[in-house]
């Protein structure tokens, strides 16, 4: 195990597991000096009856102070404070988040207005603007990927001043994680599929990325095992409840690995592939994965290679020479895409090429990836990538990754 | 490892390790919202040259730092009623504890006393409900540590304080301090942090998140801890097995009855010798038992134990035995590298009769006293000195 020669980790989140681990949210806010949680959700989550089901949950064990469904897709400033308004006005004492990313950032805007009685939240935005502990965060997940349930980030949209606030504090991690599988179990293969790769991406990226350390990269192995035992079975069967609680799990160590070791091209790609053509986060990082382990290979070949043995199995692992190892991960994921591109009926995209909308219109077209190329070189991900980017290398990757095929290794130009 | 009947895992620390890792420590304590911290520790237990280190870190950052230095093995909680009296008055805002073992012990109980504002900490008792959060605390450890300072855990006068508010909100290791002058202090840290996290792994309550910790402590041990006995200018094996200590303190701190714990802790309270010393003695007993239990438990270990081509090619149901013959030579080696530094037995300890008889004392009063008892006369003691 490498032990760098400066490195931080920290995730100080209470993680708290089980196919009935929402019925401990009363007791844990209850040790936290809470008794009336506001929470706060999105429409789509609230139609899916997971809302219902936290509710049941809470209902005998502590009074509700409200239920806020209306947070949209893209955080928005307008709908913290109104919440914040919601808070106050109903005495509410903590914060239960369910839903995806867009819920948990808002969730933590929340608190900073209500915690630091803030009428300005962008005096709280930056790094380490905040210096002491906010009222308590109760993060349940809906989807086994965006680990956003660990990460100490939350950006917020002054759609109005179009203003993109962002905020970087330890105080800004929820207190407490739930995963439970019940909140995931009614999700489609589709989205399954796609969130599981991106849980799989951070767990990847994290592990060869430039900040990894030890303890990120423990929960990257661990992560990496369960997506690839889980992640086809409960693609499967959906109904999988041990599936469901160990992909909530291994996406929950995916992401303390990635927000604690960063990542690199991938993300970096997938980022502006996702604001140049409005593709789906989970989708741009399954189909770019590949072949950003690629371009990185020469420069990280044996970290990569240990992640055969957590992926495979032994069989495979013994069977495989060890200077093809990492090839060898490279190629099982394209496997994955593949497996999961049969098992939703062709949904999940093996490549971008294959990433369409919903009427069927392919979503990346090829004259569009120097676009993408360009955008990407904006994007602050790349700083912690193993080999340096420029646009040349964007733009091959990408083609890779279009195509599908296998990157032309010797063409990468070796920092 | 079963995940259907669920789980709950809290690592609270953060962790900053290796070079100028101390030069952080203005920023993070801002980040802490502590601009005044105390530091305790004992100038004789963790050496002057360490404390003069930390204090140089602090350079031109402005922050005032108070200095409690006179912790010594026999520190009670009169002891921690004098440095709250001293923060206090000193109007600290946090606390810093240089060390090992003692030292934190009373730091963390330091840290209780003072946000139970209007309690005496004499008065502390083990029924003390014990708030969530306390004032922000940092752990600087030295080489000599047992693993139990990142924990939960604060032991002073017999008694014990569990919280995970008292766990640290951030450990910071640095090779200037982590580095060893003798082969046994790393030792025992190294023991104790390999026995009581391979336990934390054959039990059937371990979970992924706690795990993760246990396997990168482990990983840590196996690969340095020979090494760091034999050279021990090796700052970089000493740091490792630091790290591994502080990560065992978050492992052990998400498992309950942990056998190699509390045998630890007992010897340690009673005769005052280092649980790694006991650990050592005690392991291959107690995770035998685990094998006649069920081998599945120990056969999980062979993976932090041994390279990925060993476990690979060891079939599964030869695990178990492979994992515990892969200890026992790693704990030959060990005990070779230390050339009789350390005692293997009880009966090497030379523990008088007496004291073995307050040592069961207290086991006995355990829950699992009889068996705990069992280990100790499998691990040596039928032939304790008289």
């Amino acid at each position: 195990m490498i032990l760098p020669d400066y490195y931080e980790f920290c995730c100080r989140v209470k993680i708290v597991a089980g196919h009935d681990a929402l019925e401990k949210i009363p007791a844990l806010l209850a040790d936290m000096g809470s008794k009336k949680p506001l929470i706060i959700t999105d429409k789509g989550v609230a139609a899916a009856g997971l809302v219902d089901i936290v509710v049941n949950a809470l209902k005998d064990g502590i009074a509700i102070g409200g239920i806020a469904d209306n947070v949209p897709p893209d955080s928005d400033l307008r709908v913290v404070n109104q919440l914040a308004g919601l808070y106050r006005d109903n005495g509410c004492d903590a914060i239960i988040a369910v839903g995806g990313g867009s819920v948990m950032d808002t969730a933590k805007g929340v608190n900073i207005v209500v915690s630091e009685n803030a009428t300005d939240l962008m005096a709280f935005s930056g790094a380490g603007a905040l210096k002491r502990r906010l009222k308590p965060l109760v993060a349940v997940p809906t989807t086994a990927g965006t680990g956003s349930e660990v990460t100490l980030v939350a950006v917020i949209k002054d759609h109005e001043k179009h203003l993109k606030m962002a905020f970087t504090s330890y105080f800004l991690l929820p207190n407490v994680s739930i995963l439970d599988s019940r909140m995931t179990m009614t999700m489609p293969p589709f989205i399954t599929a796609m969130t599981g790769m991106d849980a799989l991406s951070h767990a990847v990226e994290g592990y060869y990325c430039l900040q990894k350390n030890p303890l990120s990269d423990a929960h990257s192995l661990a992560a990496v095992n369960m997506i690839f035992k889980y992640l086809p079975a409960v693609t499967k069967n959906p109904s999988d409840k041990d599936g469901r609680l160990a992909m909530a799990i291994a996406a929950c160590l995916a992401g303390i690995s990635f927000s604690n070791s960063m990542v690199g091209l991938v993300h970096n790609l997938g980022h502006a592939t996702g604001a140049v053509c409005g593709a789906p986060h989970g989708i741009c990082m399954a189909t770019i994965l590949p072949y950003g382990l690629e371009y990185n290979m020469h420069k990280r070949e044996e970290i990569i290679a240990e992640l055969l043995l957590p992926m495979a199995g032994e069989a495979v692992y013994l069977k495989t020479p060890k200077q093809e190892r990492a090839q060898k991960v490279a190629s099982l994921i394209r496997e994955m895409n593949q497996e999961l591109n049969a098992l939703t009926g062709g949904r999940h995209p093996r490549c971008l090429q294959e990433i369409k909308d919903r009427d069927g219109k392919p979503l990346v077209p090829r004259e569009i990836l120097p676009e993408i190329a360009k955008a990407a070189l904006s994007d602050g991900a790349s700083i912690y990538n193993p080999e340096d980017t420029d646009y040349e290398d964007n733009l091959m990757v990408l083609e890779a990754a279009w195509e599908g095929k296998p990157l032309d290794r010797s063409k990468v130009k070796k920092g | 490892m079963n995940l259907t009947n669920g789980f709950a895992f809290t690592c609270p620390f953060k962790t900053n390790s290796g070079n100028k890792a101390l030069e952080h420590l203005p920023v993070e304590l801002a980040s802490l919202n502590a601009f005044k911290p105390l530091i305790i520790t004992g100038r004789d237990l963790a050496g002057r040259n360490s404390i003069r280190t930390l204090t140089h870190a602090f350079g031109d950052s402005g922050m005032t730092l108070g200095l409690f230095d006179d912790i010594r093995n026999t520190a009670d909680l009169n002891v921690v009623e004098q440095i709250r009296d001293f923060f206090f008055k000193g109007q600290y805002d946090s606390i810093i504890a240089l060390g090992g073992g003692v030292i934190v012990d009373v730091a963390k109980t330091v840290n209780l006393a003072a946000a139970l504002k209007t309690t005496d900490a004499r008065q502390l008792s083990e029924k003390t409900a014990i708030p969530d959060p306390l004032g922000p605390f940092v752990f600087v450890p030295t080489a000599s540590v047992t693993g139990m300072e990142t924990s939960k855990y604060a032991v002073l006068n017999k008694k014990t304080f569990v919280s995970m508010s008292l766990m640290p909100d951030l450990v910071v290791l640095d090779p200037r301090l982590t580095k060893v002058k003798d082969g046994k202090t790393i030792a025992e840290a190294g023991l104790a942090a390999l026995g009581r996290t391979l336990e934390a792994c054959a039990a059937p309550d371990a979970n992924p998140f706690m795990d993760a910790y246990a396997l990168a402590a482990l990983r840590f041990i196996r690969e340095n801890l020979v090494g760091a006995i034999n050279h021990c200018g090796n700052k970089k094996a000493a740091l490792a097995i630091a790290n591994a200590a502080a990560m065992s303190g978050c492992v052990i701190s998400n498992t309950d009855r942990n056998v190699l714990y509390r045998l630890g802790q007992i010897f340690q309270n009673v005769v005052h010798v280092h649980p790694g010393v006991v650990i050592g003695m005690c392991l291959n007993t107690v995770l035998s038992d685990y094998m006649k239990q069920d081998s599945r438990l120990v056969s999980v270990l062979l993976r932090p134990l041994t390279t990925e081509d060993e476990y690979a090619s060891t079939p599964e149901d030869k695990r178990a035995d492979r994992a515990l013959d892969t200890l026992n030579k790693f704990m030959n080696e060990l005990y070779g590298a230390l050339k009789g530094k350390m005692p293997r037995t009880i009966q090497e300890a030379g523990i008088p009769r007496y004291l073995m008889d307050d040592i069961f004392d207290v086991i006995n009063q355990e829950p699992d006293g009889a068996y705990l008892r069992t280990v100790i006369d499998r691990a040596g003691s039928s032939s304790v000195k008289s």
